[in-house]
């Protein structure tokens, strides 16, 4: 039986990432129902204040201290994570589901001898056993699994699923646990951070977005798409898709890697809604979406949809609004 | 430069209708088209990129049954030296974990510098089977991985995070790499590349051949167990504006008129 679960917490650049306090939620929920202690692990170069932060809403924290961590590297991570949690046999290790934790999480499910399973949307205990619920092929399925051996798991969680109420009433400790590591012997090294290049259009702040996919088609017509936009008065952006294909520059590009917008309004012509985009539409825009795919998990999040071929939807839709703005 | 490409063999699911087998523990595949795995085409383009500029040899390794061929040889056809299919029937019901432990015996044995990978597969979209491999091997690794470049015993790149933010991270040779879609384009694959290549033999190696044995791969050596697969409940979700794509298309218009999404 697991008696200890650890909750890893994300920072970047010396604050507390969201989606840390998603993953306590969730540890304390399991906590609570494996009847197992709640420990939150926080990696940082001066990490005090956020230790504090965390000790308001979790029993314990164990705090390293090093300039290493004032990036994520993986390899850091994982030998630090290793001496820590290790030497207690049996143990629950639950994160969020960022690009940073996809660095490092298998390789430490490794190093811990521990089953794996990433970006889950659900959590359930039954009859004593953890069950995770994850999105498989292209997102469209369900999946649940159980583990073979329950004594040690590493679990992400993909954003936006659990639910965080700040309690601020825990008390924690802090710990402070010494650096386990040789930072000079580390065969991966960060540099710095890089900011990804500024273009002409302001797809972040814009109200309508008339946003393109993979379901446009090899030979597209973009002219189409900037002309429906045009006349909506909003931008065009899109899916990675699009711009692995050159398409479109990554100024374009909506989604957790991409752009995070809110607009009013937001037109997904051909996207399938992959959490990865999804990720990067905040707020509660009107989402209507045209996909030739009724599957497409888009529809299950948009308002309104249109189950139909693209070249036939939006020079129709395009002449219609032209008529309604008179 | 020796790379080590690891490719996936998957069910083409982005625009298939999809339905649950009998025994709801996985979908429906035998009227799927299988195809390379979108990101590891990246990482295959990406290992003869660099083998270009340095010099070197491309290795191709996927875990698949026979079926898989097609596409190692569209690998070669692509530009890699040799291609290896790696199955046996015991392999059948294995997870991530099963296919890094594969490949970590498969490549164990070999020279090698560098090993490429996707960061995702479309079929489970874990992305755990390149961090694994890297941990078995004791190599460094990293995922989202662009704008590779290789110098003395030293590999440089951006790494993507969140919100159009990169980090710049240097690491030492050997490592592992799992690319990011969009990090080069993917060349086009002449008939006439296909046909030079034909001839290729591509060797098949089991479990035997790799020294391990049941236990370890399949469901016997399997960390996950499938409970249950389903389709998402319906009846959540858009409300879908039927008809003919002009009548659906002026509702819409009339829909964010009333909206005041027109401005």
């Amino acid at each position: 039986m697991i008696k200890n679960i650890y909750v890893i917490a994300e920072q970047r650049k010396g604050s507390l990432r969201d989606i840390t306090w998603e993953a306590v939620a969730a540890g304390k929920k399991l906590a609570t129902d494996l009847g197992a202690e709640l420990t939150c692990v926080l990696l940082c170069g001066k990490g005090g204040l956020i230790a504090e932060q965390l000790a308001v809403e979790v029993p314990k924290v164990l705090l390293v201290e090093n300039p290493v961590f004032e990036s994520t590297n993986s390899e850091a991570v994982i030998s630090t994570l290793k001496e820590l949690i290790k030497p207690q046999g049996s143990y629950l290790v639950v994160m969020g589901a960022s690009n940073s934790t996809l660095d490092f999480a298998p390789g430490l499910s490794v190093a811990l001898d521990a089953a794996l399973a990433t970006d889950c949307f659900s959590l359930e205990v039954k009859d004593g056993r953890l069950l995770a619920s994850r999105q498989i092929y292209s997102y469209k399925i369900n999946s649940v699994v159980s583990f073979k051996n329950s004594d040690r798991v590493v679990l992400t969680l993909r954003a936006g699923s659990f639910q965080f109420s700040p309690a601020g009433e825990a008390k924690g400790t802090i710990t402070n646990e010494p650096c386990p590591i040789d930072e000079s012997k580390l065969r991966k090294r960060f540099i710095k951070y890089v900011e990804a290049e500024k273009g002409d259009v302001d797809v972040a702040s814009a109200d309508i977005i008339v946003s393109i996919g993979r379901g446009i088609g090899d030979e597209p017509d973009l002219e189409m798409f900037q002309s429906l936009a045009d006349t909506m008065g909003g931008v065009l952006a899109c899916s990675r898709p699009i711009v692995d294909k050159n398409l479109l520059p990554k100024y374009h590009q909506v989604g957790t890697s991409g752009i995070e917008v809110k607009p009013k309004v937001y037109l997904a012509l051909g996207i399938s809604g992959a959490f990865q985009h999804l990720g990067g539409i905040k707020g509660s825009p009107l989402l209507i979406a045209v996909n030739k795919d009724a599957r497409a998990p888009i529809f299950r999040v948009a308002n309104y949809g249109i189950v139909g071929d693209l070249n036939e939807v939006v020079p129709a839709l395009e002449e219609k609004i032209k008529s309604l703005k008179g | 430069m020796n790379i080590i490409v690891c490719m996936k063999w998957i069910p083409d699911t982005s625009e298939a209708d999809l339905t649950v087998a009998a025994g709801a523990k996985d979908i429906k595949k035998d009227d799927l088209d299988h195809d390379i795995n979108d990101w590891d085409r990246f990482a295959v383009e990406e290992a003869v990129q660099i083998k270009e500029k340095v010099g070197g040899k491309v290795t191709v390794v996927c875990v698949a049954p026979e079926d898989s061929e097609e596409t190692l040889r569209e690998c070669l056809a692509r530009g890699a030296d040799e291609a290896f299919q790696v199955w046996s029937d015991e392999m059948e019901g294995g997870d991530g974990y099963c296919t890094a432990s594969i490949l970590a015996k498969f490549i164990k044995n070999r020279d090698f510098d560098l090993v490429l990978t996707g960061t995702l597969a479309e079929d489970d979209g874990a992305g755990q089977v390149g961090g694994m491999l890297a941990a078995m091997l004791d190599i460094p690794s990293s995922t989202l991985v662009s704008k590779i470049e290789i110098h003395d015993k030293k590999a440089s790149f951006l790494r993507e995070l969140e919100g159009g933010l990169y980090e710049s991270v240097e690491t030492d040779i050997p490592c592992l790499i799992s690319v990011a879609t969009g990090l080069n384009e993917p060349r086009f694959v002449s008939i006439r590349a296909v046909r030079k290549v034909a001839s290729i033999d591509i060797p098949n190696m089991g479990i035997e051949e790799l020294g391990m044995d049941a236990g370890q791969v399949g469901q016997a050596g399997a960390r996950l167990v499938m409970e249950e697969v389903s389709l998402p409940p319906e009846g959540e979700g858009a409300e879908i504006i039927a008809g003919k794509p002009e009548e659906s298309a002026a509702r819409l218009a009339e829909i964010l008129k009333e909206k005041g999404a027109l401005g």
